[in-house]
């Protein structure tokens, strides 16, 4: 077991003068309190720091039964089973499952294309992020929050407790959306630097041709990923009518194109066939795909789609 | 093809280069920034495959525009074909609308013809040009007169219709369009017709006449005589059809009595038939038969002009004259007026031994009476003058020949058909006429059938006693006492119940009654005026059987019948003139045909084209729109079946 620090704030950000005031609050009081009544699901049992409210792999100290094992020496002699003993007289340690906490990764794109959107998706994939991590905050996990765009990287470690809340929020609202970023790089230094693998959380909007490498960069750990894909919708349904010159936000490339609605209908299909890519490549690997279009809610999103899906109860 | 205005295509050469210069500034794309590239690079990619047929199509709104302007341009230069046309600026149109006009072998009809022939001449006239519209056929009609608006001619020629009246007669109206061109320089005459028309001689044109021939074919065939007489078993039926083409044609006709199918011949006439050759059939048919009609089955392409194939004849049972012959005694006379129907004949040797004391005609047979009796008059052969005329000696084998009439190729009603120059005769009276008289007839310069009216009365004079000639035993002799007792007794006997088209129908009218009423041939009821003891009605047009008749309160006291048929030789025999021959002042004999001075310009089309190109450019500019309405429209459709 390694050691804790609940509380260890460790900010990369070169904006780091920007007050928690002047942003816009992320969430309202009420619905925190319907954030309360959620809880990170995770599909298996994964190793913690300390003692938590998750069940582990280990065996520890709870009350719920998980094991007989023979008595070896060396073994405390309080966990010895003196009701079995009585039967078989033969000493066996009774075993419980370990209850520890867990660590929440959570990955949001702050990349130059997620600022960009109507309703904003940075802003969105922040207020989506600071909700997953105030639910795993109330349920005692720990919390990892990380940026990855190219000199807007951050990172905010380990927060843990209700506590944590105000600095994850402080964090992701001080959060500026950067230049370029490769996913791919970002997710596989991110895989090599990651302390406890366990529910991984990766907001982008995945407009990078290298998208697969990076997904599959984050596979090559037991995270339990769940991909939040957010798209505007400019993007979903552009509305272009006329000859026009798209510039890349990132890297300032051009396109030209005359959008007519035929363009337009192939733009649609290249981006359900991507989509659908997606989700192929994800249910193969088992990680959970959610689309969100950010003209939905946030609060609809969470409390409605991710439930749906599976990702909170 | 020439141009009106060649300098107009310059505004094509100044408006071009800006269209272009427009189109190559709207080029320029607008940069917009977006998210991320990285979706539409890969779509980008796709079509490049195809990006020739792209640019293509990017550039049709500018090939479109350039299109409009060209067309634009070309219909500012006002270009124009020369055609058969007029080039005067004063345009007098005399359209035909006779019977024959009625013609089908031009696709409508040949009035049809007629009017689209008219509104091209109007289309052709200059700026500011005038134009006459004549109609002839029946009543003559200015429908427009003298107007410079062409919607008011274009009206004017559509409201010509047609008129089964009398032939088209040319004289009244080369004579108003002689007036009407003698006023104004750079005037033209169009007569637009068939061909079909009196050409007057003596009116000489101050203007080109040029004649627009309307009609191709001249297969008709026509029922040219028919009538219904008394005879040995109660009626007897006389059906003429004259075929006027040279085509072989067999043609079946069908016989109907007071409505029901009584029977059918069948007519053949062969190649070797001349034009105008005609066969004729007689029927006897039962005495209560009041009205007759003849059709002749229709066959498109033997036949061209429908309007003829039916014809009506009437019973003369009910109707009855006084006819009073004076003289020695006259067998073939005397047969042939027992022949007319409702004749009543009384004979006397003297004038003075008359037994009705006011007969309607009266036909002095070889003698001269003192004192002429009142009624009209009709004399053979006088031996001697009287106040009407003089008698200065006698003709012998005098060769008969019908008098020059006034107006060239008009048969006089008494001489229908009839041929007199067949009539052999040994010994005829040299009789001067007075002035009230018209000669009909004569023979080695002296006057053999003369006839007209002097103070009210009509007067028939004929210069051969019957029995010093071969007439009577000819088929024309019946016919020509029929024509004569038609001619002296109007509004009686067979020759009145037969009338022309648009000819009216004038019965006397007993005193007692209160009211005449007419029935037309498609049943409708109106009133006829009465005037002098004499009713009139006028609105004959209608082919058909006419009934007149005479009311006293509820009970009708008289009933008479009439037949309104065409029988109109000239009518038709449809073949159309190709010539006209037209004096006019310039010194020429002859109507201009097909002469090519007339502008047809085609602007108008030009610009029907820009406009149509216009509306397409507009749609090609939306089609994004079209589409996407197109596809809303597709959803609605599913959702609506989806919810059926």
């Amino acid at each position: 077991m390694s050691s804790d620090h609940p509380t260890d704030v460790s900010l990369v950000c070169h904006g780091a003068s920007v007050t928690t005031s002047s942003a816009q609050p992320l969430f309202d009081s009420a619905f925190l309190r319907k954030l309360d009544r959620l809880t990170l699901l995770t599909r298996r049992a994964m190793v913690g720091n300390i003692q938590g409210e998750r069940r582990s792999p280990r065996r520890g100290s709870s009350v719920e039964f998980a094991d007989f094992r023979p008595y070896v020496h060396g073994d405390d002699i309080r966990q010895i089973d003196w009701n079995l003993y009585a039967r078989m007289e033969r000493f066996f340690l009774k075993l419980f499952v370990a209850e520890e906490e867990l660590t929440i990764h959570l990955l949001v794109d702050n990349s130059a294309s997620m600022d960009w959107g109507d309703p904003h998706k940075l802003t969105y994939a922040r207020r989506l992020a600071a909700a997953f991590g105030y639910v795993a905050l109330s349920t005692l996990d720990r919390v990892t929050v990380t940026a990855f765009a190219a000199g807007a990287g951050a990172q905010l470690r380990g927060v843990r407790g209700k506590a944590g809340a105000l600095p994850l929020f402080a964090f992701l609202q001080r959060l500026q959306p950067g230049g370029s970023a490769d996913l791919a790089a970002a997710c596989k230094r991110y895989v090599r630097t990651a302390i406890n693998p366990g529910p991984l959380i990766l907001c982008s909007d995945l407009l990078d041709p290298h998208w697969e490498e990076a997904l599959r960069a984050l596979g090559s750990r037991p995270f339990e990923i769940t991909l939040i894909h957010i798209l505007a919708p400019q993007e979903l349904r552009p509305q272009l009518d006329g000859d026009f010159r798209l510039l890349d936000a990132e890297t300032g490339e051009a396109v030209e194109i005359t959008a007519d609605l035929e363009t337009l209908q192939r733009y649609l299909e290249h981006l359900r066939n991507w989509q659908e890519s997606i989700e192929r490549f994800c249910h193969g690997r088992g990680i959970t795909y959610v689309q969100v279009d950010t003209a939905q809610p946030v609060e609809e999103f969470i409390l409605t789609m991710l439930r749906q899906r599976g990702v909170f109860r | 093809m020439s141009l009106l205005a060649p300098l107009a295509l310059l505004s094509a050469l100044i408006v071009g280069p800006l269209i272009v210069a427009m189109y190559l500034l709207k080029l320029r794309r607008e940069e917009r920034r977006i998210s991320s590239t990285f979706l539409w690079r890969r779509m980008v990619r796709d079509v490049e495959a195809n990006a020739p047929w792209q640019r293509l199509r990017r550039s049709w709104l500018l090939f479109l525009q350039l299109l409009i302007l060209i067309l634009l341009a070309i219909a500012l230069a006002r270009p124009f074909f020369l055609t058969t046309g007029i080039s005067g600026r004063n345009l007098i149109i005399i359209l035909d609308r006779s019977a024959s006009m009625a013609a089908t072998d031009v696709t409508p009809s040949r009035l049809e013809a007629a009017r689209r022939q008219a509104y091209t001449l109007v289309e052709q006239l200059p700026e500011g040009g005038r134009a006459t519209v004549i109609a002839i056929g029946g009543q003559m009609e200015v429908v427009a007169a003298s107007t410079t608006d062409r919607r008011q001619m274009n009206d004017a020629i559509r409201s010509i219709t047609l008129s089964v009246g009398s032939r088209g007669d040319l004289s009244q109206a080369l004579a108003l369009a002689a007036a009407l061109s003698a006023r104004e320089p750079d005037s033209e005459v169009a007569i637009i017709s068939d061909g079909n028309v009196q050409v007057p001689t003596d009116i000489l044109v101050p203007a080109t006449v040029r004649y627009f021939p309307i009609g191709q074919r001249g297969e008709n065939m026509a029922i040219s005589a028919m009538t219904l007489q008394p005879g040995p078993a109660g009626q007897m039926l006389f059906v003429q059809v004259t075929r006027y083409g040279s085509a072989p044609v067999t043609r079946r006709l069908d016989l109907y009595l007071d409505g029901s199918l009584f029977n059918a011949y069948e007519l053949s006439f062969t190649a070797d038939d001349a034009p105008g050759s005609s066969q004729t059939i007689i029927a006897d048919i039962p005495a209560q038969v009041r009205v007759a009609e003849a059709r002749l089955n229709s066959a498109p392409n033997e036949d061209y002009l429908p309007t003829d194939d039916r014809a009506w004849a009437v019973s003369q049972a009910d109707s009855s004259m006084n006819v009073q012959i004076v003289g020695p005694g006259n067998r073939f006379l005397a047969t042939a007026l027992a022949l007319l129907p409702g004749v009543t004949v009384t004979s006397a040797t003297t004038a003075a031994g008359a037994v009705d004391p006011a007969p309607q005609v009266t036909i002095f047979d070889r003698v001269v009476p003192e004192t002429l009796p009142t009624g009209n008059l009709f004399f053979i052969a006088p031996p001697r003058s009287t106040d009407l005329f003089s008698v200065t000696g006698v003709v012998e084998f005098p060769l008969l020949r019908p008098a020059p009439s006034a107006i060239e190729g008009q048969t006089p009603p008494l001489l229908r058909n009839i041929s007199v120059s067949d009539v052999n005769v040994l010994r005829a009276m040299r009789v001067e006429p007075g002035i009230w008289a018209r000669v009909l007839v004569e023979g080695d310069g002296s006057p053999i059938l003369i006839a007209g009216e002097r103070e009210g009365r009509r007067i028939v004079v004929l210069a051969f006693a019957l029995q010093d000639s071969d007439l009577p035993l000819q088929v024309a002799f019946p016919l020509l006492v029929s024509n004569i007792i038609g001619y002296l007794a109007p509004g009686s006997g067979l020759e009145a119940s037969q009338i022309t088209p648009g000819q009216p129908l004038i019965v006397a009218v007993d005193p007692s009654a209160t009211a005449v009423r007419v029935v037309r041939p498609d049943g409708r009821v109106e009133a006829a005026q009465v005037q002098d003891g004499q009713a009139i009605y006028a609105s004959t047009g209608m082919l058909g059987p006419y009934l007149v008749e005479q009311v006293r309160g509820d009970q009708v006291i008289e009933q008479r019948r009439f037949a309104v048929n065409l029988f109109d030789p000239d009518e038709s025999s449809i073949a159309p003139a190709s010539e006209l021959r037209v004096s006019q002042v310039s010194g020429l004999q002859q109507a201009v045909t097909r002469e090519q001075v007339g502008r047809q310009e085609i602007w108008r089309w030009l610009a029907v084209a820009a406009l149509l190109v216009v509306v397409v450019e507009w749609l090609v500019y939306q089609r994004t729109s079209l589409a996407y309405l197109r596809q809303r429209f597709r959803h609605m459709l599913a959702a609506r079946r989806q919810s059926a």
